[in-house]
């Protein structure tokens, strides 16, 4: 019996190896995603902090290719 | 893996030492309320988690790490557990300094990968546990179940998910992105005399507008707007520009948060409809205040704050268990009012941050340089005013829907159209004088537009992007959701389908021939998001299908459930443990639960698990040690004092064991005594399943009955109900031999008692013992088990019967 449950580890950890193919997700995000779990340090705040750093880099790298 | 010695030192109640050899062995520990005996499931979780969860909810920083050691340990030494395994390998020590800062002896590979697995695993279930699981809604059956099965984190990355999204979703509503484009793509308009959206039209619009400069040069990226600017600039342009931009800020700042204003003026009123007759109802003002009691009260319970059965308000004695279920079904009944409630919050929420939005795009105008120059003073005093009045609007976002202090009309604190007006015309006016006095000067002219078509363009691409990746992002959690509540919800249900079979059979064995089966745990679905609300648990009761055991089952039933539910996940997940704590989960149990949870334990675990049992329950523990000792259990009391905290006490429990011993080495000090000690604790057991009557004692003192006072008792009893069990258990002729034993081995007496006096007065006392007590089914005979028609009791199974008359 106990092969075909999974702990809640288990499904966690099948998710996010398995969540790059989900299609249409923007990668930038997933990979903060993944990085935060990895690491341990998913909570709301790092992931907010992870994904308004995101905007603030993808902005900061427009400008500079307008700068060029 | 099996656990052969678990050494503590400095930990929570424990001062000194406290050694537990198990040898791979289950263990059964008493200990008193206050005795320190969490202190051995605490240490254990500890040393796998590195953290305590129950200390950890009160001090989330250093995650319960503060209150691990003893505080009287000397400050240099470390506190420590100590846990030796079966295999040797895995053998470590974590130890934690008085600067709370922890250590693991064992850092093999091995060992952490060991650690990791065993988070996964179920080691420990607390009293608490259950407790909670007994009082939960749906949805708080679901987060408890998913705790006790180890989901917990499962359902803490579903509401991650859910929540960021949602923020994102509110967050892209709030910045109303359509009016900021709107906004930046007048400024283009009116300076290139066109919109522009994409990079190539922002370019081809500038290259004409530069046009009549006739220069050398061409735009061909956003980089050469720039180096045109430079290049046509000259001494005294850009402050001409800065004051023209700042104008141009100043006219676009206002006209977006007129037309920002314009929907928060909706929402304010939808909020306001929803606030002001909320706080009206008197009724659902108490309502709300009960609600916020009652929730602070579940959680001074449920952090078991108070250790005694008593309400922590009125300190009125009272089950505390009994105390949660009523409160959560008042909760229950509070649901609508917190729901309600919830909206109104919600909706607060949102307001706020658009008005954060305005406000910081005021504030950020206000910081401007040019404001500290004279003759703009008094505009900066109209652009303040503005500030102000969206200050006004967010104070009144803060009230307290609970309070009198009712929230304004919207007419009273609606920003005054003509004020923002005046302001656009003003700055407007400003810009067109600017550039009036520019129209003589080509140069300057298309200097000006090119400046603040530049600056509108970026800001339009930075709106733009900043936009589309919040959308993304927004995108991106909700399918990430969608993904993960599937995989949620296919895990639970195989868990579910699975688990159900394990949890009735260890239900049933607890609660034989009674009206409860086909247990069965059943997800909840909403109707519309297809998202797992909760669970709820269904079961035959006298052959009708109901899904309500709070109902129907007495506390006892419902926490049967709980821990069938938690030794259903034993079964399931402990791949590499083969152990687990039960820190005195049967405080509720009536006796014939614990008796049958006992036998559950033995019949279904025994061989393959180790089990440390701990409880501070004397009744339990004399129950269930008489018949695990024969399984090969250990027996342990622990008890605490002044000097060590929490210690380990020599057992006082297993008295067959340790006269057998005696017997068998023929060494017969203190063997009268621990004979007599036996015997007075079994007749105290027959005495109360036969309800013989005593003379009123008070507390202690009840316990202190003697051989003699219960043996008259007891046949007194079977003198009025039962010829065949008096006559058979002969208690006239057994009844001198107690007290014959305890003169001649309690005082000074010249007789000196030989170990076949011993030997016999053993065998007496167990020939007595064995015709009240079932060795098929471990049980006395009991009035519990009576048959009234055939005038028999018996001990619940069919070998121990005797004539009982009513």
């Amino acid at each position: 019996m106990s092969d075909k449950i999974k702990s809640g580890k288990e499904v966690i950890d099948d998710f996010f190896a398995e969540i790059l193919n989900i299609p249409d997700l923007h990668e930038e995000t997933v990979q903060k995603l993944i990085t935060l779990y990895a690491t341990g340090k998913l909570t709301e705040t790092n992931l907010q902090n992870a994904l308004d750093k995101i905007i603030e880099e993808e902005l900061n790298l427009m400008e500079k290719e307008d700068e060029n | 893996m099996k656990i052969k010695s678990i050494t503590l030192k400095g930990i929570r109640g424990v001062r000194n030492t406290l050694p537990l050899d198990l040898n791979n062995r289950s263990i059964l520990i008493f200990g008193d309320n206050g005795s320190g005996k969490s202190t051995i499931s605490d240490s254990v979780e500890w040393f796998y988690s590195d953290s305590i969860e129950h200390i950890s909810s009160e001090e989330i920083e250093k995650r319960g790490k503060g209150a691990i050691r003893n505080i009287f340990m000397d400050q240099n030494d470390d506190a420590y557990v100590d846990i030796k395994f079966s295999d040797s390998s895995h053998n470590a020590i974590r130890s934690i300094d008085n600067a709370a800062k922890t250590y693991n002896s064992n850092e093999t590979k091995d060992f952490k990968e060991y650690l990791e697995d065993s988070q996964a695993e179920r080691l420990i279930l607390r009293y608490n546990q259950l407790v909670e699981f007994i009082v939960a809604t749906k949805k708080q059956k679901l987060d408890k179940l998913q705790e006790i099965i180890g989901f917990s984190e499962v359902g803490n990355i579903r509401d991650l998910l859910r929540k960021i999204g949602g923020k994102i979703k509110r967050n892209i509503k709030s910045e109303q992105f359509d009016n900021q484009k709107s906004t930046k793509q007048s400024t283009l308009i009116e300076n290139l005399g066109k919109p522009t959206y994409t990079t190539k039209e922002f370019i081809d619009a500038c290259n004409k507008l530069i046009k009549p400069l006739n220069l050398n040069q061409s735009i061909k990226t956003i980089a050469d707007v720039n180096d045109i600017i430079k290049s046509i600039e000259e001494k005294d342009d850009n402050k001409v520009s800065s004051m023209i931009n700042f104008f141009g800020r100043v006219s676009e700042t206002m006209k977006l948060v007129k037309e920002n204003m314009d929907q928060e003026y909706i929402n304010y009123q939808n909020y306001y409809d929803l606030f002001s007759p909320f706080q009206k109802e008197p009724e659902k003002i108490v309502k709300l205040s009960v609600l916020n009691l009652l929730e602070e009260g579940i959680q001074i319970l449920r952090k078991e704050i108070f250790k005694e059965d008593i309400c922590p308000l009125c300190e009125q004695t009272i089950n505390k268990i009994e105390l949660i279920r009523k409160l959560t079904v008042r909760l229950d009944d509070l649901s609508e009012i917190s729901s309600e409630k919830e909206i109104i919050d919600e909706k607060a929420s949102d307001l706020k941050s658009a008005l954060q939005n305005n406000y910081d795009n005021i504030r950020s105008l206000l910081s401007e340089k040019l404001l500290s120059e004279a003759e703009l003073r008094s505009f900066k005093e109209l652009i303040q005013e503005i500030e102000n009045n969206l200050k006004t609007f967010k104070d009144e976002l803060n009230k307290d829907i609970s309070q009198t202090e009712p929230l304004k009309a919207l007419s009273l604190i609606k920003i005054k159209s003509n004020k923002l007006e005046f302001l656009i015309e003003l700055s407007q006016k400003k810009l067109d004088e600017l550039l009036e006095n520019q129209k003589k000067n080509l140069r300057l002219q298309i200097y000006t537009k090119l400046f603040r078509a530049n600056d509108a363009f970026k800001d339009y691409r930075k709106i733009e992007k900043r936009h589309e990746i919040l959308l993304k992002q927004q995108n991106t959690f909700e399918s990430l959701f969608s993904d993960f509540i599937l995989r949620q919800e296919e895990a639970i249900n195989t868990f579910l389908d699975l688990f159900s079979h394990d949890i009735n059979d260890f239900y049933r064995i607890m609660n034989p021939n009674e009206n409860v089966q086909n247990i069965k745990l059943v997800p909840l679905k909403d109707r519309t998001t297809d998202e797992l609300l909760g669970i709820t648990i269904e079961y035959d009761f006298f052959d009708t299908r109901t899904t309500q055991p709070i109902a129907y089952l007495s506390e006892s039933h419902i926490n049967c459930l709980g821990l069938s539910f938690f030794l259903a996940s034993v079964k399931a997940f402990n791949k590499r443990n083969h152990f687990f704590v039960l820190d005195d989960v049967v405080s509720s149990y009536d006796r014939s639960h614990r008796t049958r949870f006992a036998k559950l334990l033995i019949d279904k675990f025994n061989d393959d698990y180790q089990i440390i049992l701990l409880t501070h329950e004397q009744e339990f523990f004399e129950l269930v040690s008489s018949s695990i000792v024969s399984k090969g259990w250990l027996i342990n009391e622990i008890g605490w004092n002044k000097e060590d905290g929490t210690l380990a006490k020599t057992a006082l429990i297993d008295y067959r064991s340790q006269i057998e011993d005696k017997i068998r080495k023929r060494d017969k000090s203190e063997l009268g005594n621990l004979i007599r000690k036996y015997l007075e604790r079994q007749l105290k057991s027959v005495a109360y399943n036969l309800d013989c009557k005593v003379s009123f004692r008070f507390n202690n003192l009840n316990e202190k009955r003697m051989a003699p006072e219960l043996l008259d008792a007891i046949q007194s009893t079977l003198n009025k109900h039962s010829k065949e069990l008096s006559e058979k258990a002969k208690i006239t002729d057994f009844k001198g031999l107690p007290s014959f034993i305890a003169n001649t081995t309690s005082h000074d007496n010249s007789f000196q008692e030989s170990i076949e006096d011993l030997e016999v007065f053993w065998e007496e006392t167990s020939k007595l013992i064995k015709i009240f007590y079932c060795n098929s089914c471990n049980r006395f005979v009991s009035i519990s088990n009576i048959e009234k028609g055939n005038k028999k009791i018996s001990c619940g199974c069919p070998d121990l019967t005797y004539e009982w008359k009513i």
